[in-house]
Formats: structure tokens, C-alpha cells, sequence
């Protein structure tokens, strides 16, 4: 019977020594609970590249929406239809989840390490100035996306019901952070080293990053705030970046390719060709850079002519991707195949290339921002016309250095410019239709920012897509609607924020958006 | 039914007879109260002896009993135990009466400790082994369904797909609403192996439920704990309900034998139910509409290709749309489809006439088979019994290159070391292999395409040839004659054969016991049970397959190998400690125990990346681009649980009936992590009172009032990282995009049961109804937050879901003559699920969203399961408004509730005649009332004008997508306002639109509520002839001890459903996200015959 106790004892020893450790097992040994800001900082930047650089339907339709592409066949975004796909809420979660809280944390965890010596606390210091630059970066765009954003309360778990706050505002309260930026930062020292992804902690480039960015926020401010746009735009020009400077993104291939590599390329579909929109006038332009913005098309009817054209489709119809000119990749589209690329092209020189960069901001933007300022009265060292110049030149410089020697782009931009449908005196309409024209044919491939240019300056003319969606008033959508998901998840501050804008509508205007209503 | 528990009855008994020695000799005859007849079978011994012997085929009996001249006892399943004192006598002329309390009489309840039935004071339902072996199928669990009230079993077709098991509706708001699993007392994994991407709608594959593993041969009886009550010795894990599997065990063989053996094989084919199954209409081919480039003749064709080199460009097919809108079919047009583009092709630059495809999609689908064999050998003594089975199942699937294999080694054995002291254990060795499982979801899914994106000008055939005689990808769905490459879909041959999963699972479940009767009174229980696994999954995508979402990071590849390993262990250490003591009007039973539980799950997921380089070798290495990160997870859980319960039992009336438990979890915060939960129930058997009534034979009225507490998942308290693939040489970390709490409570459900049982006219017609409610509250649950928050989801305790329902299952033998017998079992259950509330100022929890832009949620003051999405714009009248342009109107927000996954009511009526006692016919019918699914394959498939639906004749008489030039077209259904805005005059809609556009028909320009269906169907679940051989011929054989046949049909006929071309049960796969079909699969009607064999 002994026997029969200690068997029962050992078993319950054997149990009970297993006890002792249940809170050690809830810890998660696959994930870090501590990790340097720096990473978080480095993530953020790449969230946001990828973001701007993404043309999956889900995420990123402005090409579609700025009519640079279309769609084949399954044309519902091209439509306008950002509901089907929740793109808004996708949208909100790549900025707010992605990039902004990112950023936030990287601020925090970076704002409580210690440091030791005067270089040491600089760099830091210029750390959390360079997160709070990139951060006003991204809260332009939201609120050029929607107007009335989450912003004074956003990001702040504890609230899960933030107020949308006034754009306006917003758009103030921007300017004053990236001024007090620019002040801090312009004592030079270090920053993130190889950790930033954009500038390898160069602090000069970051300070020109933040003068562009402002020169931006200001002259969006013009059309209603015209005194601050005015006084903004003066005091960051000088600062901001020069010829041949930018912020890039340069993306390393595999992995970490550019998006639309890995959208169009390696996904191996064929979903986008270029709009008529953008073909028509590069085409009439006799535009050099449509060799890199697109691929040349067979359109002859009959099968013994070949009759190679850049041919856009009908944006929003149904379009034959074989019929109609794609964006070119070095591989799929090279010479050697019996595509349309020149011997010459390495890999990275072309859109859909892996390794090809995706440009945040840069002097070609600045350019055009400044030519609409000289338009507008500002004093910005320079005339409208002159402006106008440098970023054409610019744009021709940034596309065809992927291909051509220095005295072909030269030359090739000479010949552009001599064409007096583009030279500033000469070219029809007003400014805006010049400036609007010609910057967003050089803001190619940035979607947003051409779709945001149209809509500042009402030009180029967009065409009719055949089923605009709901609330877009049957043309370009003014803005994008709310995420769905805010619709209940904070449906006080999203009815408020609805009505406070004049209705959550494709068609209702940005704050700024008060120019002269355009034509379609 | 009765045949197979006589012969388990008779193998149960018949070994005692050999022990006897001495001369004196007794006989007789039993018989049945009912008919009169003979009862074989029936087991006699003399008490407190291993003396014994059972009745013949005719009810006779014979038995030595030595010098023994106390009390024989006569036993039969089924049957009131009598007693008789032997005395001096010699003849024993035996009646026995059929039991009240039926067959169930003694159930299993938590733990694995026996209970009498009578003395419970909530439901449970208890399912015989053999009825859930009837239809050889891959996933016992199937063959619940109608038998069980109150128990939502919802079957999907995916092959070895998993099967959502929901009791008494769904109580959590985000966790797991399954049903626990237990195996012999100890639970087992039923983890549902899927990724979540694949349970809302995303690509994957339904791997099934672990559960699902255990063979359905070595199934005792399966009983159903549905209440909290029930199953509050579990623990939290009970809280949604427990399958109790009791399997079978050892014991002495047929008569003088110590062991004997069964062989039971079975063959079963599936064919397609067809009204299952999408059918095209017939009259028009690849496209969209009347705008390609042909001209005005040909506006559905292409004219962009010399195809036969003569210089002329030809007319094209414009292979690269996946619709079915395009130009009208004409026997006499000669075009160039996708078949002349190949050099391959025998059709290679040639025009074939433009037609309907010989052979549809119904062409690729193809019977399936199943054979399941099985055997076991069985043996024991007084002191030792042991049971070593072995059963094998294969299964094809319902596409080429699919399979299931499943072998299983069950060994179980008991010996009696000394007096009182039992060890045994149980080993269970399991290998399940998978290949070649569906796809399910919307991309990427050869049925999604079957369904939604298709060409009707398709011959599968010519699929089948094509890639057969070539072993490349040539698809119906080529980009343009000069670009082969697939635009949406592969040759569906192509992607079966070569882009397949494989996937096995290796498992060892089982249980050491050591049970001690100390006297009377006492016992004391030690058990140690495990269940681990471990399971690799591997997935591939050939080179040169049609884009899709793959690996790691789900980028869109057009090749690329996957690779998953889980490795998954659950261990239970159990003590218990029992005393129990009789009193003439009196008696106790207390139980003392505690649980220790430990979970781990791991799990690494590597994949190449960009594609693959050398085609056709599947390995990590083989990739292009360097690899992700592999994503790795390690998820161990530990819970030390307490409890006791006590029993009082009064003059054999009245129950009661106490439990407590305490439960300290490791997912909670250090400070919180200790909880308590009690739970009580009482019965009363009221017809003790009426005994010597001839009409009542049980009246019994229970009820019970009990708490389950739960803890949070794994990992919920302490916020970590996650990580990035690097960017070069800088790492990349970030915020979870869930924000953990360390403020977490334990969750609680709190329920009330009440129920009465009768069982009259002796025992000819009974019935048991169950009332509940079930609250669950404070729920651990991740909710959405606006990403504007920095987060997706933040943990919280919140939420409050209620369940009530009633439940019914009414029995009855409305024939009894002496060689037939006509029984009727009858299930019937209606749950109300409402969600009382969510985290303050949150009406509406998503689930999931969807494509289609549905979404499935949890809304305050709705059932759970709600589907929104954009509705239709009524006027006040309730009508649907047109808009100017003539289509309908849409609801401008998307959180519209159209309809909920729950439904109405649920039931199951069983049809069981049984004649001569050797022929068995059954048919079970099951209906679900209620509930509603979002079709994406309607949505969709209409759109791409598939279906038959979409071609008809119109109010003038012409064919609906004429042009309207041409007397095409159609006026919808709705109303339209001629007045203003203010003052609105509504007048039926007049406007005449396109039904040559595809927006018409499909998800372009209709709401969401226009493809929303009923769920109610009525299914002839189950038919069984089953024969066996007459027992006269048994009994005269030496080796055969019994032998039957059956032939059983499964899902033979719907008999009734709104829900076209699919099966509403379909689904991608069980889990809370229910109502959304996409590319679901048909369902198989089956047939099967089995053969069991006793030896």
C-alpha cells in the first residue's frame, strides 16, 4: 500500500514543480520589448516611401486620379470608386498607423536616451527636430488628402475618439513647427548617420528638406491666406534645395524594391496602361521624357506595318494592355527582348524597375511652386518664367540622365523648351494653364502631387471617365472621403468633421482648393 | 441500432463464462416487456462473481453456477437491471422492462467522470458512436449534424476542410466561440490550423480542425456538454460548450474467448450535387461588351492580329477579360480564341466557330472517393484489458490532384495491479497528409474563377488536353496573342497539378491513468494527458502560373514556395480525490481535484521571395530575391486550475448539485490573474412521486445557474516590437499595430438552464426542452480604434454578448409490432444571440471586412454576425428608388446592416425503421431556418454574365442584352421620383437600361443588398440501409460473431434553398467570420457502402 502513496506523491511532486514559472510564460521571446528609436525612425521614412511610391488599388489610386494611368479592365478606382476598397481607411492606417505612431515612439524612446558630450546631445537634439520635420511631411499630405483631419489628439491611444480638427488650422499650426524646424536645425551637427534611409543624417539636407517643404505649405496656403503664404514662401526659398536636389528614396531591389516594381513587375500583372490624357499632350509636346515615363505601342491596323506610337487609353474605359503604352521596366521591356528600351538602360533606370527611386520631394517640385509665387507678387529671386524654366529643366534632367549622355539632355531640353507651346511667353492660356501643364507633367509618377497640383491651379484638362462614383459631381473627385471605419469607430468627430467641411464628398473642396473652378 | 449494442453488449459479457467450475446448472428465458420476444444477449452473473453467461439469439440461457446461490442479475443496455434470488431454483423465467431513463442512462461529464443522467441538472445530449460513423468521411464531426439540438454544425465541402462547431450560438465577441474537444477526459487540440488572412476571404486553404484527426472507428459515444453548467470542471475553455469523445477500450472477447477482433471497410463516392454548382448560360462569350476593336460587326471581338499569316488582321477573342459579356455566340463565326495562339495547340493558327464550350467548368470536377478501412483487436481478462486499433482513410478530392490520407494507431490498456489500484493509458499515433487541398477565397481559387470570372467559350476538355499533352501553362486566358503569359487565371489542369499545398501532421495523443479505489467510499485519480503535433505545411507556385498573393509578406508572385512548420503540445496533469457514500434516503458525493494545464505553440513561416529561379525545385534556397524574414511565433500558455464539487441526492428525487473552481492564468496581469467561478444545479424527479403510474415513466425538472471565468490570449498584457525586413543594413522596428493592456480582467459568462425531461407510454414517446441564457461580459477582446490613433486594435475588457434559446428533442416509436419498429427523434433549437453592448461609445465591432465591401460585425442591439455593406435607397413607402440614369440608387455609407449569419432556428428529424431485427432503414432530414450570406460568387458572376440568370428574354420579347436599338435592355424594379426633392412624387420606373452593359446585372451598379440570400436550407442529410446477417446464422458459427452491411447516403438532396448555384453552408472555412462565400466549393452527394466484420 506504500507503494501506492508514493506514487501518487511523486506524481503530484512532478506537477507541482511545473507551477512555479506561469508568469514567465506569457512573455512573447519572439519580439522585443525594447528597441532604439533610431529603427523606428528608419521604419517610418520607409512606410511613407512606400506608401507614396505603392500603386496596389488598395492603398495609393492617385496616378489614376491625377489621369496619368488608367486601368485595363477592372476600372472601378480609375472610376473614382474608393469605397469598394476602403482605400481611406487603408490610407489613414499607412499614415497614422504606419509612419506617424512610428514616428511619435521613435521621438520618445530617442527623446529619453542618454547621451555624453556637446555632439552627442546636438545629434540628438537634431534627431527629434528631423522627426518632427518628417511629421509635418506627412500631416500636409493627410489633410490634402481629406481637409479636416485627426491632428491635436490623434495618436493618442488612450483617445481612441479624437476630433478632427479644422484644416486650416492644421495647415497654421504646420507652418509654425516647420519654422521653429528650421531654426533649431541650422546649427549643423549630426543626426541619424547611415540609420536615415533619405539623407544618411546629413542635418544641411534635411534643413533644405525643411525650407522646400515650407515653400510648399505656403504657397498652398495662397489662395487663402495670401499675406502668410506671401511672408512663408520668401523666408524658405533661399534655404531650400538646389539644382539637382532632393529627397529619394533609393530603393535596394529584392526586398526593399519600389513599389510599383512590385506591383506591376514581379506581381506580373498587367493592370495599368497610360491615360490619352497624358500621352495626347506629351505627344503634341513632342515631350522627350515619354520614352521614360511609357513604352511604345504597335498601333498600326495593319499586321506587315508596324507603326510604334505612344498611345494612351481612354481613362476609366476598358483598355487592351497590349494596345495601349505601360510604364517601361528594364528587363520586361528591353531592346534585347524586341522591346522598345535602349541598349543603354541599366537596371534602376526605368519606372517599373526595382531599384528605381521614389522622389519625396525635391527642386523640380520647388521650382514650379516658385513660379506660381513670382505669378503671385512674392519676391523669390527670380521671375515666373525663369522659375518655369528650372523645373522643366530640372524634370528633363532627373528622367533622361536615366538614359542619355549629358549633351543629348541638353540638347533634348533645349529643343523642348524652344517649342513655343511649352516656352513660358509663347505657351497658350494663363499661368496657372502653363504652370499647371507643365508641373504636372514633370510631377509624373508622384501621383498625389499631381493630382494635388491639378487641383491648385485647375489644369491640365482632365477628361470625363465614363462612371464617376457617387459624390464626385461626375468629375475629378475634389478630395477623399473619410475611412468607412471612422464612420463607427468615431462617429461623433466623423459626422462633425463631415458637416464642418460642407459633407464627406468626393466633390468637396480642401480649405485652399478656391481657385478658379476649373474645367472638368 | 439495437443489433450493433446487442452484439457490443453480448462481446461485453460473454467472456465471463468461462470462469465458471462447478456442476449446478440453471436455465431460462428473458423477454421483453414490450413484445414478448426473446432478447438476445442479455448478460446474467451472479452477484459479486465474474460467474456468468448471456442469452442466446432466442432469449434462452444455461449457466453453471457452481455452489453460488445468491442473486443473479440480468443486464441489458437499454433495459431496467432486475435482480432475482436463485435460491434452490433452477428455471428463470426473466421479463425485463424497457428503462425510462433509455439508453443514456449514465453519460460522461467533465473530466470523464460518469455520471447517472437522472441526477443532472442541465442538458446533455449524448450521440452514439455508431451514428457518427456512418458516413465515411474525413471529419467525424460532419456526422453531427441534426443528431444534436442546440448544436450549429456547419459543414463546408473544402476537401479535409474544417467544420464550425458553435453550441448554444456564439458567446465571444472576437476569441474562439468553438467547442472544446476531449478525448477520454483529456482535451485535445482543435485548432484551426488556418492563417486569418484565409479565414476573411483572403487566399489560403482550410486545413481543417485538429480535432478532426481522430478516427471515427475508434469512437465509444460522443457526449455533448452545451451549458456552462456542464462543463465548469474545464475551466474557461468550456465556456462555448464540450464535446465529450469517449473511444472504445478493451474488453474480453465473444464467448470463451479472451479476445476478439473487427475489420470494418467501407467505399464512398461523392457526385457533385449540380445545384450546387454554377450553370452558364449559353449564348455569349469572353468580354465585357460592345467595345472592342472589331467594329460595329463584331463589337465583342478583336481585330488587332494577323493570327494565320496571311497579312489580314484576324478576328480575335479578347482572351484577357475573365466575363462572359462579349459577343453573341453564332455557330457560324469564325474566330481565333486563345487555342490558335500555341504552337502547341492542334488548333494553332486556326479559327474554330464561336461557340459555348463543349465541356463548362462541370467538366473539371470529378467524383470524389473515399475508403476507409479499419480493424482492431481487443482482448482482456479479469484484470486486464487492452485495445489496439488501426484504421487508414483516403479521400480524393473533387479536383485532380488532391488527396487525404489519414493513418491511425490507437493502442489502450488497463490492468488492475492489485485490488483497487487500475493503471492504464492510451497511446494514439496519428499521420494525416494532405495534398492538393482547394484554394479557397477570392483569388487564386480555381473555384472563384468557376464561379465569378470565366469565359462560357471555355471547353475544359481542351484544358485537360492541352496541358496534358504539353505540361505548360496554357490558358484559356492568355494577355493578347503576342503575350501568352496568363492576365488573371492559369490553365486550371496547370495550377491542380503544379501549384499545389501538401501538408502533414504528425501526432501522439493519449493519457497515462493510475486510479485507486482505496475502499468504498474513496478513490483517488492521477492522470497525465498530452496532445502534441507536429505539422509542416509547404505550398508552391510554379514558374509561370498567373500572378497571385503568396508567402511570406503576401506579395504578388508569379512563383514561389512556402513553407510552415508548427510544432504544437498540450499537456493536462489531473488529480482528483472522490468520496461517495449511500444512505437509505440519502446520498453525497464530493470530488476534490486540480488541473494543470501548459500549452505551447510554435510556428516559423519562410518563403522565397520575388519568385523562384530553377523552375520546379521547391526549396528556400531557390529564390529569387533574398528571402524575408521568416515571420516566428512561440505562444505558451499555462493555467493551474482548482475545483471541487458536491452532490447531495435525496430519497432518489431530488439533486443538487455544487461546483467551484479557481483558475490562475498565465495570459493575465501578475496582480489579477487568480479567478473564481461557481456553479449549481438541481434536479427533481417528480415522477417518483407518481410511480405507479402506467403512462409516465420519467418526469424530471432540472435547473442550474453557473459561471465560467476566461483569460486573455497569449501575449495581450506587455506591448512588444515588431520587426521589418531590414532596409540594407539598417533594421527596421515597429508599433504592433495592436496596443496590449495590462489592465486586463478575466472574462465572464454567466448562464441559466432550465429544462424538463418526459418519457411516457411506456417510454413509446418522450421529450426533453431546454430554456437558457448565457451572458458573457467583460470580454477580453481586441477593438477597432480609428488608426488615427496610432493603433489598428487595443485590448480591452468590454462587451457584453447574450445567448438565450430553447432547445427540444422529442422522441418517439409510433410502431412497435413484434418484427418492426418505427422510431422518430426529433431536434429542434432556436438561439437568440444578441450583442448588448461593446467598449463605451463603440456601436459597431468589425469582424471582418471583405471584398465586395461587406463587412461582417458585432453591432450593439444586434444579433452577432451582422453583414453591412451598401444597401438599396427606399422611399418612404419601403420601395426601392431608381435613379435618373435608371439604376438603383445606393446607400452612400457602407454600415448598412443587410443581414446576420445567425439563424432562426435549427432542426433534425430522424426516420428509423427496423425490421426483423436484422434490417435497418433511417433517413435523417435537417433543416436550417434563417441566417443570411452575402454572395461574392453572385456579386461578382452576374456581373461577368456567367449565369443562366443573365440571359432571358425581356418584357418585349427579345433577348436582354440586345442592344436597345435592338429591343434589348431592361426596366429594374423600383420607383422613381418625378417630383422634387422636397416634394417627392414616386411613379414606377420607366427608364429602359443597357442589359448589353455588365454593369447591369452585377456588383457595378448594384448594392450590396442585392446579393444577400437567404441561408435556409432543407437537406436530406443521411440515409442508412443497413442489414446484418441473422443471428441464428452467427450463433451457428465458430468464427463469425457478427457481420454487417450498409449502405449509406450523405447529402443526397437539397431538398430546399434560396441560395443559388452554391450550397449555403459552403463557406471558406469555420471560424466567427461566417455569411461570405467566394469561390466556395459544391457539395458532393455520397454514397458509401461498409462492411464490419466481427470475429
Amino acid at each position: 500500500m506504500k507503494k501506492i502513496y508514493l506514487i501518487f506523491i511523486v506524481l503530484i511532486g512532478i506537477s507541482t514543480s511545473c507551477k512555479k514559472n506561469l508568469e514567465e510564460l506569457n512573455v512573447d521571446t519572439k519580439h522585443p520589448t525594447e528597441v532604439p528609436g533610431n529603427f523606428l525612425f528608419a521604419n517610418a521614412q520607409k512606410a511613407l516611401g512606400d506608401q507614396v511610391s505603392s500603386t496596389n488599388v488598395n492603398l495609393n489610386n492617385w496616378k489614376l486620379w491625377a489621369q496619368y494611368w488608367t486601368e485595363t479592365t477592372y476600372t472601378d478606382e480609375s472610376n473614382y470608386d474608393v469605397v469598394t476598397r476602403d482605400i481611406a481607411s487603408n490610407t489613414f492606417q499607412e499614415y497614422y498607423r504606419d509612419n506617424l505612431a512610428d514616428l511619435k515612439e521613435a521621438a520618445r524612446i530617442i527623446g529619453g536616451e542618454p547621451t555624453s558630450g556637446e555632439d552627442e546631445e546636438k545629434a540628438k537634439e537634431n534627431r527629434l527636430i528631423i522627426i518632427d520635420i518628417l511629421t509635418v511631411y506627412s500631416y500636409q499630405r493627410l489633410v490634402d488628402m481629406f481637409g479636416n483631419i485627426p491632428y491635436y489628439e490623434a495618436l493618442d491611444i488612450e483617445n481612441i475618439s479624437p476630433v478632427y480638427d479644422d484644416a486650416e488650422a492644421i495647415y497654421k499650426d504646420l507652418i509654425t513647427r516647420i519654422n521653429s524646424d528650421i531654426i533649431s536645425l541650422g546649427s549643423g551637427g549630426n543626426s541619424f548617420g547611415a540609420d536615415d534611409i533619405y539623407f544618411s543624417g546629413n542635418v544641411a539636407m534635411w534643413l533644405k528638406f525643411a525650407n522646400t517643404l515650407k515653400v510648399k505649405l505656403g504657397i498652398t496656403m495662397a489662395t487663402v491666406d495670401n499675406g502668410l503664404a506671401k511672408s512663408t514662401v520668401e523666408a524658405a526659398f533661399t534655404g531650400a534645395f538646389g539644382e539637382g536636389e532632393g529627397c529619394e528614396l533609393e530603393y535596394l531591389g529584392g526586398i526593399n524594391s519600389n513599389q510599383i516594381y512590385v506591383d506591376m513587375i514581379q506581381s506580373g500583372r498587367h493592370d495599368f496602361v497610360a491615360t490619352s490624357t497624358i500621352t495626347d499632350m506629351m505627344n503634341t509636346l513632342a515631350d522627350p521624357r515619354l520614352y521614360s515615363y511609357f513604352t511604345l505601342i504597335d498601333t498600326s491596323s495593319n499586321p506587315e506595318v508596324t507603326k510604334l506610337a505612344y498611345h494612351g487609353g481612354e481613362p476609366g474605359y476598358s483598355s487592351s494592355y497590349t494596345q495601349f503604352s505601360h510604364i517601361p521596366n528594364t528587363g520586361v521591356d528591353a531592346a534585347s527582348a524586341g522591346g522598345d528600351r535602349l541598349d543603354t538602360d541599366v537596371e534602376g533606370s526605368n519606372v517599373a524597375d526595382a531599384t528605381f527611386p521614389m522622389v519625396l520631394l525635391d527642386y523640380t517640385e520647388l521650382c514650379f511652386y516658385l513660379a506660381e509665387a513670382a505669378e503671385r507678387g512674392y519676391s523669390v529671386g527670380g521671375s515666373a518664367e525663369e522659375w518655369y524654366t528650372k523645373g522643366i529643366t530640372a524634370s528633363m534632367n532627373w528622367w533622361l540622365s536615366k538614359h542619355y549622355g549629358p549633351g543629348d539632355v541638353a540638347s533634348m531640353t533645349a529643343d523642348y523648351l524652344a517649342n513655343t507651346d511649352v516656352a513660358y511667353g509663347s505657351a497658350a492660356g494663363d499661368w496657372r494653364e502653363k504652370i499647371g501643364n507643365q508641373s504636372w507633367l514633370a510631377f509624373y509618377y508622384r501621383g498625389f502631387i499631381g493630382y494635388t497640383s491639378f487641383r491648385r491651379l485647375g489644369y491640365p484638362v482632365m477628361k470625363q471617365v465614363p462612371s464617376p462614383y457617387e459624390g464626385s459631381g461626375g468629375t475629378v473627385p475634389r478630395r477623399i472621403t473619410y475611412p468607412i471605419a471612422d464612420q463607427t469607430l468615431n462617429a461623433a468627430n466623423y459626422t462633425q468633421a463631415a458637416s464642418a467641411i460642407g459633407g464627406d464628398l468626393l466633390k468637396t473642396k480642401i480649405f485652399w482648393d478656391i481657385g478658379p473652378v476649373p474645367s472638368k | 441500432m439495437r443489433k450493433i449494442t446487442i452484439l457490443l453488449t453480448f462481446l461485453l459479457f460473454v467472456g465471463m463464462q468461462f470462469a465458471n467450475a462447478q456442476q449446478r446448472t440453471i436455465s431460462g428465458k428473458v423477454t421483453s416487456a414490450e413484445d414478448g420476444t426473446g432478447i438476445p444477449g442479455v448478460s446474467i452473473s451472479v452477484k459479486g462473481t465474474v460467474v456468468g453467461t448471456v442469452t442466446d439469439i432466442n432469449g434462452d440461457f444455461r449457466m453453471d453456477i457452481g455452489d453460488l446461490h445468491e442473486i443473479l442479475i440480468f443486464q441489458y443496455l437499454g433495459m431496467k437491471t432486475q435482480e432475482v434470488e436463485i435460491g434452490s431454483g433452477t428455471t428463470f423465467n426473466v421479463i425485463l422492462e424497457t428503462d425510462a431513463l433509455l439508453m443514456e442512462e449514465v453519460v460522461v461529464t467533465a473530466l470523464g467522470i460518469t455520471r447517472e443522467k437522472k441526477s443532472l441538472g442541465y442538458a446533455t445530449q449524448q450521440v452514439d458512436g455508431d451514428d457518427i460513423n456512418t458516413i465515411k468521411n474525413d471529419n467525424f464531426i460532419n456526422n453531427l449534424q441534426g443528431k444534436a439540438a442546440g448544436v450549429n454544425i456547419k459543414v463546408n465541402n473544402n476537401l479535409g476542410g474544417s467544420t464550425n462547431v458553435i453550441i448554444r450560438g456564439s458567446s465571444s465577441l472576437t476569441g474562439n466561440n468553438q467547442a472544446l474537444f476531449v478525448v477520454d477526459g483529456v482535451p485535445i487540440s482543435n485548432n484551426l490550423v488556418t492563417e486569418s488572412g484565409q479565414i476573411s476571404g483572403r487566399n489560403g486553404y482550410d486545413f481543417g480542425n485538429a480535432a478532426s484527426d481522430i478516427p471515427a472507428s475508434d469512437i465509444e459515444s460522443v457526449d455533448i456538454l452545451k451549458g456552462a453548467a456542464a462543463t465548469a470542471l474545464y475551466g474557461s475553455r468550456a465556456a462555448n460548450g464540450v464535446i465529450m469523445i469517449t473511444t472504445k477500450k478493451g474488453s474480453k472477447g465473444r464467448g470463451t474467448k479472451r479476445w476478439g477482433v473487427n475489420l470494418s471497410t467501407s467505399a464512398t463516392v461523392g457526385l457533385m450535387d449540380k445545384s450546387t454548382f454554377p450553370a452558364y448560360q449559353k449564348d455569349y462569350g469572353a468580354g465585357y461588351g460592345w467595345f472592342y476593336s472589331a467594329g460595329p460587326d463584331y463589337p465583342g471581338l478583336e481585330r488587332d492580329y494577323d493570327i494565320n499569316g496571311d497579312g489580314e488582321l484576324d478576328l480575335t477573342v479578347p482572351t484577357y477579360e475573365d466575363a462572359s459579356f462579349g459577343q453573341k455566340f453564332d455557330p457560324g463565326l469564325m474566330v481565333y480564341q486563345y487555342n490558335s495562339y500555341d504552337p502547341a495547340s492542334p488548333k494553332f493558327k486556326t479559327a474554330t466557330p464561336w461557340v459555348a464550350g463543349e465541356n463548362g467548368a462541370d467538366y473539371f470536377m470529378q467524383n470524389t472517393w473515399s475508403f476507409t478501412n479499419s480493424v482492431s483487436i481487443f482482448g482482456g481478462g479479469e484484470k486486464a484489458t487492452f485495445r489496439l486499433g488501426y484504421s487508414n482513410t483516403t479521400a480524393t478530392a473533387m479536383m485532380v490532384n488532391g488527396n487525404l490520407n489519414n493513418n491511425s494507431l490507437d493502442f489502450s490498456g488497463s490492468y488492475e495491479i492489485v485490488k483497487g489500484l487500475t493503471a492504464s493509458a492510451k497511446l494514439n499515433y496519428i499521420s494525416m497528409k494532405g495534398k492538393g487541398r482547394n484554394s479557397t477565397g477570392y483569388s487564386d481559387n480555381i473555384l472563384s474563377s468557376f464561379r465569378q470570372w470565366s469565359q462560357v467559350n471555355v471547353d475544359y476538355k481542351e484544358q485537360e488536353a492541352l496541358y496534358n499533352d504539353n505540361t505548360r501553362n496554357i490558358t484559356w486566358n492568355p494577355n493578347s496573342p503576342s503575350d501568352l503569359a496568363p492576365a488573371y487565371w492559369d490553365n486550371p489542369y496547370w495550377a491542380r497539378n503544379q501549384n499545389y499545398e501538401t501538408d502533414k501532421r504528425s501526432r501522439l495523443l493519449g493519457y497515462a491513468m493510475v486510479d485507486w479505489e482505496i475502499n468504498d467510499h474513496f478513490s483517488l485519480m492521477g492522470r497525465f494527458g498530452f496532445d502534441t503535433y507536429s505539422y509542416l505545411i509547404e505550398d508552391r507556385k510554379a514558374i509561370g502560373s498567373a500572378s497571385g498573393e503568396f508567402g511570406v509578406g503576401r506579395n504578388d508572385v508569379t512563383s514561389g514556395y512556402s513553407r510552415k512548420t508548427i510544432l504544437y503540445s498540450e499537456t493536462n496533469t489531473d488529480f482528483m480525490a472522490r468520496y461517495h457514500n449511500n444512505w437509505e434516503h440519502f446520498n453525497i458525493s464530493v470530488l476534490l481535484g486540480t488541473n494543470i494545464r501548459r500549452q505551447n505553440n510554435e510556428s516559423i513561416w519562410e518563403s522565397t521571395q520575388g519568385g523562384l529561379i530553377v523552375p520546379g525545385l521547391y526549396s528556400l534556397g531557390n529564390s529569387l530575391d533574398p528571402q524575408a524574414p521568416p515571420v516566428e511565433r512561440k505562444a505558451t500558455i499555462g493555467v493551474n486550475g482548482y475545483f471541487a464539487n458536491v452532490s447531495v441526492g435525496f430519497i432518489n428525487q431530488v439533486y443538487l448539485d455544487g461546483s467551484v473552481r479557481l483558475d490562475k492564468s498565465s495570459t493575465l496581469p501578475a496582480d489579477n490573474n487568480t479567478y473564481v467561478y461557481p456553479a449549481i444545479s438541481a434536479s427533481w424527479l417528480w415522477s417518483e412521486l407518481l410511480k405507479n403510474s402506467d403512462w409516465l415513466q420519467l418526469g424530471k425538472l432540472r435547473a442550474g445557474y453557473a459561471q465560467v471565468g476566461n483569460d486573455a490570449p497569449f501575449a495581450a498584457i506587455n506591448d512588444t516590437y515588431s520587426q521589418n525586413p531590414s532596409f540594407g543594413s539598417v533594421p527596421l522596428f515597429s508599433l504592433p499595430s495592436t496596443k496590449n493592456n495590462i489592465n486586463l480582467k478575466p472574462e465572464r459568462t454567466s448562464s441559466i438552464e432550465t429544462g424538463i425531461e418526459m418519457t411516457m407510454f411506456n417510454s413509446r414517446f418522450g421529450f426533453d426542452i431546454a430554456y437558457y441564457k448565457n451572458n458573457t461580459t467583460d470580454q477580453i477582446l481586441p477593438v477597432a480604434v480609428s488608426t488615427a490613433t496610432g493603433y489598428s486594435y487595443k485590448y480591452v475588457n468590454a462587451g457584453e454578448i447574450q445567448n438565450a434559446g430553447t432547445e427540444l428533442l422529442i422522441f418517439g416509436a409510433p410502431v412497435v409490432r413484434n418484427k418492426f419498429r418505427w422510431d422518430i427523434t426529433l431536434n429542434w433549437a432556436k438561439n437568440v444571440n444578441k450583442v448588448v453592448s461593446l467598449d463605451e461609445g463603440l456601436e459597431n465591432l468589425q469582424l471582418a471586412s471583405l471584398q465586395g465591401g461587406v463587412s461582417i460585425n458585432a453591432r450593439v442591439g444586434e444579433p452577432y454576425g451582422t453583414i453591412q455593406g451598401k444597401d438599396y435607397v427606399y422611399n418612404d413607402a419601403g420601395q426601392k428608388i431608381i435613379g435618373s440614369d435608371g439604376y438603383y440608387l445606393r446607400s452612400s455609407t457602407s454600415d448598412n446592416v443587410l443581414g446576420n449569419i445567425n439563424p432562426d432556428w435549427m432542426g433534425g428529424i430522424n426516420n428509423r425503421f427496423s425490421f426483423n431485427h436484422n434490417w435497418v432503414v433511417s433517413f435523417l432530414v435537417d433543416w436550417q431556418q434563417g441566417g443570411s450570406i452575402f454572395s461574392l460568387d453572385q456579386y461578382y458572376g452576374l456581373g461577368t454574365g456567367l449565369y443562366e440568370e443573365t440571359v432571358y428574354t425581356n418584357d418585349l420579347g427579345n433577348p436582354v442584352r440586345n442592344s436597345l436599338d435592338d429591343g434589348g435592355g431592361l426596366i429594374l424594379d423600383g420607383v422613381m421620383n418625378t417630383g422634387t426633392e422636397d416634394e417627392p412624387v414616386w411613379e414606377a420606373n420607366t427608364t429602359r437600361v443597357h442589359g448589353d452593359d455588365y454593369r447591369v446585372f452585377g456588383w457595378s451598379r448594384n448594392p450590396n443588398a442585392a446579393f444577400i440570400y437567404s441561408a435556409t436550407y432543407i437537406k436530406l442529410r443521411e440515409v442508412v440501409i443497413s442489414y446484418s446477417l441473422p443471428s441464428k446464422m452467427m450463433a451457428n458459427s465458430k468464427a463469425l460473431h457478427a457481420v454487417s452491411f450498409s449502405l449509406v447516403g450523405g447529402n443526397l438532396w437539397i431538398i430546399s434553398k434560396d441560395l443559388p448555384h452554391a450550397d449555403p453552408e459552403a463557406s471558406q472555412g469555420a471560424g466567427n467570420v461566417q455569411g461570405w462565400q467566394s469561390g466556395v466549393a459544391p457539395s458532393m452527394r455520397t454514397i458509401g457502402l461498409t462492411v464490419n466484420v466481427q470475429f
